[in-house]
């Protein structure tokens, strides 16, 4: 089914293509050009600011300290969150009831704010700033992390799992770990790709608790913008990459999960996964 | 009841590292920040003379009007144009439709240090644009309406991820009826279309302008402390080196803190409306 697009339409669509576009390609462009100022074109072009830009070592400490921070801030959010929200949805509906308004936080609490409040309690403490660092990542995913496993214990339909499992003799334990953990694997992974990529990316609460002393991707990133544009380019180019990985992996996932989503195999895997549980279950009986 | 809390126990231990993150990274720094901003900077005495300060010294006055004001056209500007981009999405197919909400995910997190850099090569002072385009000559990228301009970029797609579910919702068949009764195309928008819309534009509308005001990083990096701006001031106050002074900075964001909060119940009450009158 083609329909005919109005030209109105389409040139809207243009113009904001246009609009979306020019940062990312002028950003790539200035990259690899040798002097561009002056004139309309860049005058050249060079690998030159790459070449700098790789032979930097605070370059790969910057990208390395980011990916420090964001590997531990998940793994924290991510241990906590899971078991938590589990026992939360499926427990206690009242509280899980305002966890969903406390998911507006996130907008209401700007990092510039938090940041404000954490410097009072614990700049000078003895609890270390990148610690601080991270509990105030955790609590702006909480919004995103709770939402995303909370939905894909709905999209599973968790409540009759536990009900079936609970039924066969499972204890709350082992239906967690090799019933619900399973099933919602692709949903957590994405909403942790994408808070993940968030953390990558983070500039006002690395900057305002640690500044300097720990430098990240962005704040490398504003460092070098002030010393050399082309340079400063340069990282943008890198850093644009590793985020098209991850969200080019969101893609697949999500798709993965559609995909598994549409397939009757799902229901087939959800009995074999309590057929072992049943299994499991009895011969420890008979052992003990 | 003493035994349905013993059943619970263990449950409770599971949620209890929850409870601690919260207490720590939440709950005590904002205790924290609201009694010190009643503390003097010099000796921590109790004190209200941090928020007469805020309130009479017109420096503080005009960084509220500037956010303020950035944070209004931001989010005015960027819900009309997320309605029209909405408009034009849907005339798409489902394919198109879905391959650019994905973009448009991805272009909501292009934000900060490099977007302003990204208009900084495109507009700042020797701008590329400014080059092709010689009346664009008079534009000034380190102004509020520089910054008006960068903010739309993100304030966009943010505006379409809440809109966009609910105008897909709207029937096909409404402007077909609507049309068959005659009705011209802006009676239907009038009539059926806006009034439908409306909780939803409203709660998107106090979002992207809560979403404006607590920008940071974007301001930061385009302006540095130019322009007088809430977030900008706040982080002076806390971790300036030379003009520090964290109980007047806790002050001002108890206050910024404040309006927030008062915006999101007003966002929620209109939640609550859409939910009762469908869409």
């Amino acid at each position: 089914m083609k329909k005919k697009l109005p030209l109105s339409t389409k040139l809207i669509l243009l113009i904001f293509a246009i609009f979306y576009a020019t940062p990312f390609v002028s950003t790539t462009i200035y990259a690899f050009a040798t002097k561009w100022g002056k004139t309309i074109l860049p005058q050249g072009v060079t690998l030159e600011w790459i070449k700098q830009l790789f032979g930097d070592t605070n370059f790969y400490v910057a990208i390395g300290h980011s990916f420090l921070l964001a590997i531990v801030s998940l793994i924290v959010l991510l241990v906590v969150m899971l078991p938590a929200v589990y026992v939360v949805y499926h427990m206690f509906p009242k509280v899980d009831y305002t966890m969903q308004y406390f998911s507006l936080v996130s907008y209401a609490l700007p990092g510039v704010i938090l940041a404000t409040g954490l410097l009072k309690i614990y700049s000078g403490s003895q609890i270390p700033m990148f610690l601080v660092l991270v509990g105030a990542l955790f609590i702006t995913s909480l919004p995103l992390i709770y939402q995303g496993i909370r939905n894909s214990m709905v999209a599973i339909d968790s409540k009759s799992l536990i009900e079936a499992s609970k039924m066969l003799g499972a204890s709350s334990m082992t239906t967690f770990l090799k019933v619900i953990l399973p099933n919602i694997r692709f949903g957590v992974l994405l909403s942790s790709l994408m808070i993940f990529s968030g953390f990558l990316g983070e500039f006002v609460l690395t900057n305002l608790l640690i500044g300097g002393r720990f430098q990240t991707i962005r704040i490398y990133m504003l460092r070098r913008m002030n010393e050399n544009g082309h340079i400063a380019s340069s990282v943008m180019v890198v850093y644009f990459i590793i985020l098209f990985l991850v969200g080019f992996g969101m893609n697949q996932l999500s798709k993965k999960m559609k995909e598994s989503a549409n397939n009757t195999r799902k229901k087939r895997r959800f009995g074999r996964e309590s057929q072992k549980i049943v299994e499991k279950n009895t011969s420890t009986a008979k052992i003990s | 009841m003493l035994a349905n809390m013993k059943k619970k126990l263990p449950f409770i231990a599971v949620v209890f590292p929850l409870v601690c993150m919260l207490a720590l990274f939440l709950c005590m720094p904002v205790i924290g920040m609201v009694l010190s901003s009643f503390q003097t900077d010099t000796n921590g005495a109790w004190t209200l003379s941090n928020y007469h300060e805020i309130f009479t010294n017109s420096f503080f006055y005009q960084a509220f009007y500037n956010s303020a004001l950035i944070g209004l056209f931001s989010s005015v500007l960027g819900l009309i144009l997320a309605i029209v981009l909405c408009n034009c999405l849907l005339k798409l197919s489902e394919k198109w439709q879905e391959k650019i909400t994905v973009v448009t995910n991805l272009v909501a997190n292009f934000a900060g240090v490099p977007l302003a850099f990204a208009f900084i090569i495109l507009l700042g002072n020797s701008g590329i644009l400014k080059l092709a385009f010689p009346h664009l000559m008079t534009f000034n990228l380190y102004s509020w309406r520089g910054l008006v301009l960068t903010y739309l970029y993100f304030q966009i797609p943010l505006g379409v991820i809440f809109i966009y579910p609910a105008m897909r919702k709207m029937k096909k068949e409404w402007i077909e009826v609507s049309d068959l009764f005659g009705a011209s195309r802006s009676f239907y928008w009038r009539k059926v279309g806006i009034p439908l819309l409306m909780p939803t534009l409203g709660s998107t509308f106090i979002i992207l302008f809560a979403n404006g005001l607590g920008t940071y990083e974007t301001a930061y990096a385009l302006v540095g402390s130019n322009i007088n701006l809430l977030t900008t001031r706040i982080s002076a106050l806390i971790a300036g080196d030379v003009y520090a002074r964290p109980n007047v900075g806790s002050a001002l964001a108890v206050v910024f803190f404040g309006m927030m909060v008062l915006a999101m119940i007003l966002s929620q009450l209109l939640v609550r409306r859409v939910r009762r009158t469908s869409l």
